[in-house]
């Protein structure tokens, strides 16, 4: 059993990798220019130029693809003498990086061709000093200094050096001389929890996936708890009566669900509940972040679309795996020995036929998945599903790369789960 | 190499007949299947109709935005002014009838989006399946743990990935649904490749001295071909349903051509003036869907019936 386990969760390891691979390569290199996004299709070349350098964009693929999976940090340590570290902003609380200099957390920026240094005192108060004489001689004979600059970069300045460098700020293009050469991006990678900058909103990537997938959860949750013990009461119903009429109207109407797709369900729910009868909100309004708790309504109908989908689902696996355990010899060895039909199929028949339906269903989680994609959008509802929509939409790489990564973890750690409870519950693997 | 007496034509052609006889006794015997073949076979009808004839241009701006149905317009009109059964009509051709290569509307190949993703997903499938399955090994290892990879996305999500990395238009739609659809195929043709590895005949290629790609293409797949192909038509459904949800994502087929998915896409914005408008459209998809999974469901059952 250990063994299984430790294999399982070595193959899973790996297919985390290579989604990993799967992910950013097809995202980063298949993607095209993000400058153009970022910047519009009026850009200068030397302005886009000077943006994928600033977004680190001019190292080579595999390097990024390290850095965004394990972080850059490493790599920049390298450059400086001094430790760089993490600390969360006081106003937002999201995570800056900053270089430890005499134990003051110290940032630099570039103004009028001097270096100023910006120390964070201990109080969370910010102080600026010239940075005085931190510059180093390089092999060439320029005077260089790496730092950890505002917008979490670790770069690369060179004294006197006439290079314009256009920076992307607030109010647009703005041109610089004398400034940074070289930049590494710092990140933590998303091995470490740290999914890089969303490009649409410029804020970190994980401080909103967790709170978005929260939303996913509960709706997805409650449809999960729901439609589980009906598919399997019906699924069981059908499958005892096998050929019969009740087993006729389940399986079309399984059927019917599961080959409707879920946006479809929810517009026709939308209609008959929404708009037509006007018993139950249409679409769900967010104003406030547990608007679910506050009022529950919104959730009916995205809980019901869910629900539909998965029912046709889950009552056919069990309707197959229970009409196949009623077919089997021993069952019908039960019926001649003359055990009642109630205790047959409740003693003997329903252990051995649920045994399939709940593993299978673990296994199509990410086929759930799905669903709740469509369901949010459609319903307007702030859960991962509309984010990695919304991402996908923007073209906002970091934001679909993570939350696809987290979409596919849970898909995989569920089939794990799913795989380790079929063989805890069949005792011919259990006890082999 | 075996000897013919008879010449070929004269033998093959009562033989492909009665195949064909055949064929349709498995379709005939299945209530299912014939149901799922008719509503296939309306919407294909209407399909082919729509190239030579629909009651009005589907991309024209002739009405008023958003009526009501009426005698003029059966299924009203959209929130452009067009006349929506028109649109209908048209909308099977982009799933099933033609692929836009281009931009350009004039550049267009026979077979739907979804047809040539399903052929695209069993090419690419059955060829890492038989292969994974023949080989073994190594080799069978290796494409099994990178499937594994594509398997564990969810399928949406894979589609969403995909589409913001290259973009949008039928052909990156085909990809799509290639992407997602081979490991599946591949999943199954190794399962059917290791079964029918165990046969004489295979060993009797292979003590012939036949290459590894011969009985790969020429003794195994042809003797997967059963499965493969109920397999196939269940993907064509998974197809007409990716398709549409791409739509309504705003991500799917380019306009103007009509487009099922698209159209429901745009009239949810106008739900509550023109609720009709969104009906019609997603009772397409959904009647498609289902007499593809009918035919393909009710196609298994006989298949399976008939081969035990």
């Amino acid at each position: 059993m250990a063994r299984f386990f430790l294999r399982n969760l070595f193959s899973m390891f790996i297919t985390m990798l290579l989604v990993s691979a799967v992910l950013f390569f097809l995202l980063e290199v298949a993607g095209g220019d993000v400058t153009v996004r970022l910047l519009g299709v009026f850009a200068t070349p030397a302005q886009r130029d000077s943006l994928r350098r600033q977004l680190g964009l001019d190292a080579p693929a595999w390097q990024r693809y390290l850095d965004w999976l394990a972080g850059s940090d490493w790599r920049a340590q390298q450059m400086t003498p001094f430790p760089l570290v993490t600390m969360p902003n006081p106003q937002t609380g999201e995570p800056g990086w900053w270089a430890v200099v005499d134990d003051t957390l110290t940032r630099w920026r570039l103004a009028d061709g001097e270096l100023i240094a910006m120390q964070r005192t201990a109080e969370g108060e910010e102080t600026t000093t010239p940075a005085g004489d931190v510059w180093t001689i390089d092999d060439a004979g320029n005077a260089i200094f790496w730092g950890v600059d505002v917008n979490n970069n670790l770069v690369k300045w060179v004294r006197g050096s006439d290079v314009d460098v256009l920076v992307l700020s607030k109010a647009g293009v703005r041109s610089e001389t004398g400034g940074p050469q070289q930049y590494i991006p710092l990140r933590k990678g998303i091995l470490r929890g740290d999914a890089g900058m969303s490009l649409q909103t410029n804020r970190p990537v994980s401080s909103t996936v967790f709170s978005r997938a929260a939303n996913s959860l509960i709706l997805a949750g409650a449809a999960f708890l729901l439609v589980m013990p009906l598919a399997l009461v019906f699924g069981v119903l059908a499958g005892v009566n096998e050929g019969k009429l009740l087993d006729r109207i389940i399986t079309i109407t399984g059927l019917g669900f599961t080959a409707t797709p879920e946006f479809v369900i929810g517009v026709f729910l939308i209609l008959i509940f929404g708009i037509w009868l006007r018993w139950l909100p249409a679409t769900a309004v967010f104003l406030t972040g547990d608007a679910i708790f506050r009022d529950p309504k919104i959730l009916v109908l995205p809980v019901l679309t869910l629900m539909a989908a998965e029912f046709g689902y889950v009552s056919r696996i069990t309707r197959a795996s229970m009409a196949e355990v009623m077919q089997s010899p021993y069952i019908r060895a039960a019926f001649i020995k003359g055990v009642p039909r109630r205790r047959v199929i409740f003693r003997h028949a329903l252990r051995n036929a649920l045994l399939a339906p709940i593993t299978v269903i673990m296994l199509q989680i990410n086929w759930l998945i799905g669903g709740v994609i469509v369901v949010e959008v459609l319903f307007g509802i702030p859960g991962l599903g509309a984010y990695i929509y919304d991402a996908a939409t923007f073209g906002d790489f970091n934001a679909v790369a993570a939350a696809a990564m987290l979409t596919v973890f849970v898909a995989v750690l569920t089939r794990l789960i799913g795989d380790m409870l079929y063989t805890y519950l069949n005792p011919r693997i259990r006890f082999a | 190499m075996t000897t013919t007496t008879a010449p070929p034509e004269l033998e093959s052609q009562p033989g492909r007949l009665n195949r064909l006889r055949e064929a349709l006794a498995i379709v005939f015997s299945s209530r299912t299947a014939v149901v799922g073949l008719a509503i296939v076979i309306f919407w294909l009808a209407i399909g082919v109709i729509s190239l030579f004839w629909t009651p009005y241009p589907p991309n024209a701006q002739l009405f008023d935005p958003n009526l009501p149905p009426s005698a003029v317009n059966v299924m009203g009109t959209d929130h452009l002014g067009r006349d929506t059964w028109s649109r209908i009509m048209a909308g099977t051709q982009v799933v099933l009838l033609k692929t836009r290569l281009a931009t350009d509307p004039r550049v267009v190949i026979p077979g739907g989006v979804a047809i040539w993703g399903v052929i695209g997903a069993v090419l690419v499938g059955g060829l890492l399946g038989v292969n994974a399955g023949y080989r073994g090994g190594a080799a069978d290892q290796v494409i099994m743990q990178v499937l594994d990879a594509f398997i564990a996305f969810p399928v949406i999500v894979l589609y969403l990935v995909i589409v913001t990395a290259l973009g949008r238009g039928d052909v990156i739609v085909i990809l799509a649904i290639t992407v997602t659809g081979a490991p599946g195929v591949a999943r199954l043709v190794r399962g059917l490749t290791m079964d029918i590895k165990t046969h004489d005949y295979i060993r009797a290629a292979e003590t012939r001295g036949e290459s590894k790609w011969y009985v790969m293409l020429w003794e195994t797949l042809p003797n997967a071909r059963g499965p493969i192909l109920v397999d196939a038509m269940l993907r064509v459904g998974y197809a007409i349903f990716a398709i549409g949800t791409l739509g309504f994502l705003g991500l799917g087929l380019p306009p103007p051509d009509p487009d099922w998915g698209s159209m429901v896409n745009d009239a949810r914005k106008y739900i509550y003036s023109n609720p009709l408008a969104i009906l019609w459209p997603s009772l397409a998809i959904a009647t498609l869907v289902i007499g593809v999974n009918l035919f393909a469901d009710g196609l298994r059952e006989e298949i399976t019936r008939y081969q035990r």
